[in-house]
């Protein structure tokens, strides 16, 4: 099965999970997403752009094995080879860690051009964990994407900031420069969602924020305590044990590669059906 | 404060002039033969047109006694010479007493070719220049329609601004910022499909999203000026 893939050349896809706004779950998504495409036999390397504060090796739970970054890499001190760290849970999972001592504008749009042409020459999917806010980490994250996954959390803050990232996704990319490319193809995933929340009008629900913001909806994902365990434990959320996250985050992995699978919303009752039961009790 | 009544209202205005760009230091007969002569050409162009005369070239020029002369020369023929360019050492009493004020701001603009009116038909329906938006204008955005109409296919994101010098349409939400007849139209509109702006203009005059009229909101509305006052009709 492996050996199939590695024969079939490199689908080189690059996709920048984003949101403008912190602690949405940015970082978490991305760890997620990769790991869930690696799950189902992709080849897939996940780039660490927060320069400087470096949390994804450490989702990822290999902090420990971090010898040369991404900075290296694109300053020439060290082979890209050299920093790529193989996950060891999954063969086809690479990891691309960042410096903690450097910042953001070590990033150049030449160097990270150069990484990322290497990397689509051996990678299906090349996932980009881009900083929050909108200056240059972000801009260097986004430019060279062909897809956007858009983390945004159900309150309005998240959901203007996401509406200033889309803004940004048709604008400040190198498809949106060059007047013959497609769009980047954005589409907006929506975490740390409560249905009980959004019940008593705590939180915006799903539909509010699809009409702000009028992209594509990739997933919903629940609020969960097992985000916070995986998490911990350096674990993508889809390799800990199933919860209704990981279930999400897998459906969420399916669709971002095409297939279709319908919406399943955890904790939302289905309309008419509690109405239905409760009719019958009275 | 409701009820008080403001005894007058300040807005910006730009008006154009011609500006009387003096070549020669000499403005002799021969000058306003000239001047006549080009006059003539396009009467309604420079009939009560509000005149500034640039001394730039010609310092020997910028002295009272001379520019009074001259300044009453164009008055005969009707120019409303209003201001000098370029005064030199005249002090603003003397330019005062002529009724002139020294003129530092604005800039110039080409004359229009006043000899072919169909040409100047022509440059002025190239002038009006619509604009199409086929995406929602996001937070951040902001998309200006110089002359003409904007048309925005899709919402307007709050935090964004919507501008145009004619009339503003959006076949969507509108949350953020519109402002129509930026240039001082004031017959220019603007129409939603669901009114929840954070502020609408038209010529100037405003209203903030606490200022809306209630029965318009979340509405299909018309937004129009009457009475130097922003009316909103829903129409849908």
């Amino acid at each position: 099965m492996t050996v199939d893939l590695k024969e079939k050349p490199a689908l080189g896809r690059v996709i920048v999970i984003t949101s403008g706004k912190g602690g949405v779950g940015k970082t978490t998504s991305a760890a997620a997403i990769s790991a869930g495409l690696a799950k189902q036999g992709h080849r897939t390397v996940v780039i660490d752009f927060d320069v400087g504060l470096r949390n994804l090796d450490m989702t990822m739970g290999c902090e420990r094995r971090v010898v040369f970054d991404f900075i290296n890499v694109i300053q020439g001190d060290a082979r890209l080879k050299q920093a790529l760290i193989r996950d060891k849970r999954l063969e086809n999972l690479s990891i691309l860690p960042t410096s903690q001592t450097r910042d953001k504008d070590a990033l150049t749009k030449e160097g990270v051009e150069k990484v990322l042409d290497e990397l689509k020459q051996e990678f299906d999917y090349i996932i980009c964990d881009s900083p929050a806010g909108i200056e240059h980490g972000a801009q260097m994250a986004m430019y060279f994407a062909d897809e956007a996954v858009v983390v945004t959390n159900p309150e309005v803050s998240s959901v203007r900031d996401s509406d200033r990232v889309l803004g940004l996704l048709s604008s400040q990319t190198k498809r949106a420069e060059s007047a013959d490319a497609e769009p980047v193809k954005a589409q907006v995933l929506l975490t740390r969602h409560d249905a009980t929340r959004v019940e008593t009008g705590e939180m915006m629900n799903v539909e509010d924020v699809l009409e702000i913001l009028a992209v594509p909806l990739l997933g919903v994902i629940p609020e969960s305590q097992a985000i916070l365990r995986a998490s911990n434990i350096g674990t993508p959320v889809v390799l800990d044990q199933p919860s209704a996250a990981s279930r999400a985050y897998e459906d969420a992995v399916r669709r971002l590669t095409g297939e279709e699978v319908e919406m399943r919303i955890a904790g939302e009752r289905r309309p008419g059906l509690f109405h239905r039961l409760f009719g019958r009790a009275s | 404060m409701p009820g008080e009544i403001i005894p007058f209202q300040i807005r910006g205005r730009f008006l154009m002039a011609l500006s009387l760009r003096v070549d020669v230091e000499a403005d002799d007969a021969a000058f306003y033969e000239r001047l006549d002569a080009q006059r003539e050409t396009s009467p309604q162009f420079f009939d009560e047109a509000p005149m500034v005369i640039d001394l730039g070239n010609v310092p020997g020029m910028a002295e009272p006694e001379r520019l009074r002369a001259m300044v009453a020369k164009l008055r005969e023929r009707n120019l409303r010479v209003f201001g000098v360019q370029n005064p030199g050492a005249m002090s603003e009493e003397a330019l005062q007493e002529m009724g002139l004020i020294p003129v530092l701001a604005g800039k110039d603009a080409p004359l229009p070719d006043a000899r072919s009116t169909k040409r100047r038909r022509r440059a002025a329906l190239r002038g009006v220049e619509n604009k199409l938006v086929r995406a929602p204008v996001r937070s951040g955005q902001m998309v200006v329609c110089e002359s003409g109409d904007l048309t925005v296919i899709g919402s307007v994101a709050s935090g964004s601004e919507v501008v145009a010098g004619g009339n503003i349409h959006i076949y969507g939400r509108l949350r953020g910022r519109a402002m129509a007849g930026v240039h001082g139209d004031e017959s220019a509109r603007i129409f939603c499909q669901s009114l929840d702006a954070e502020l609408l203009a038209i010529a100037g005059l405003y209203k903030t999203s606490e200022t809306l009229e209630d029965t318009a909101r979340d509405r299909a509305t018309h937004v129009y000026l009457e009475n130097e006052r922003l009316c909103m009709e829903v129409i849908g």
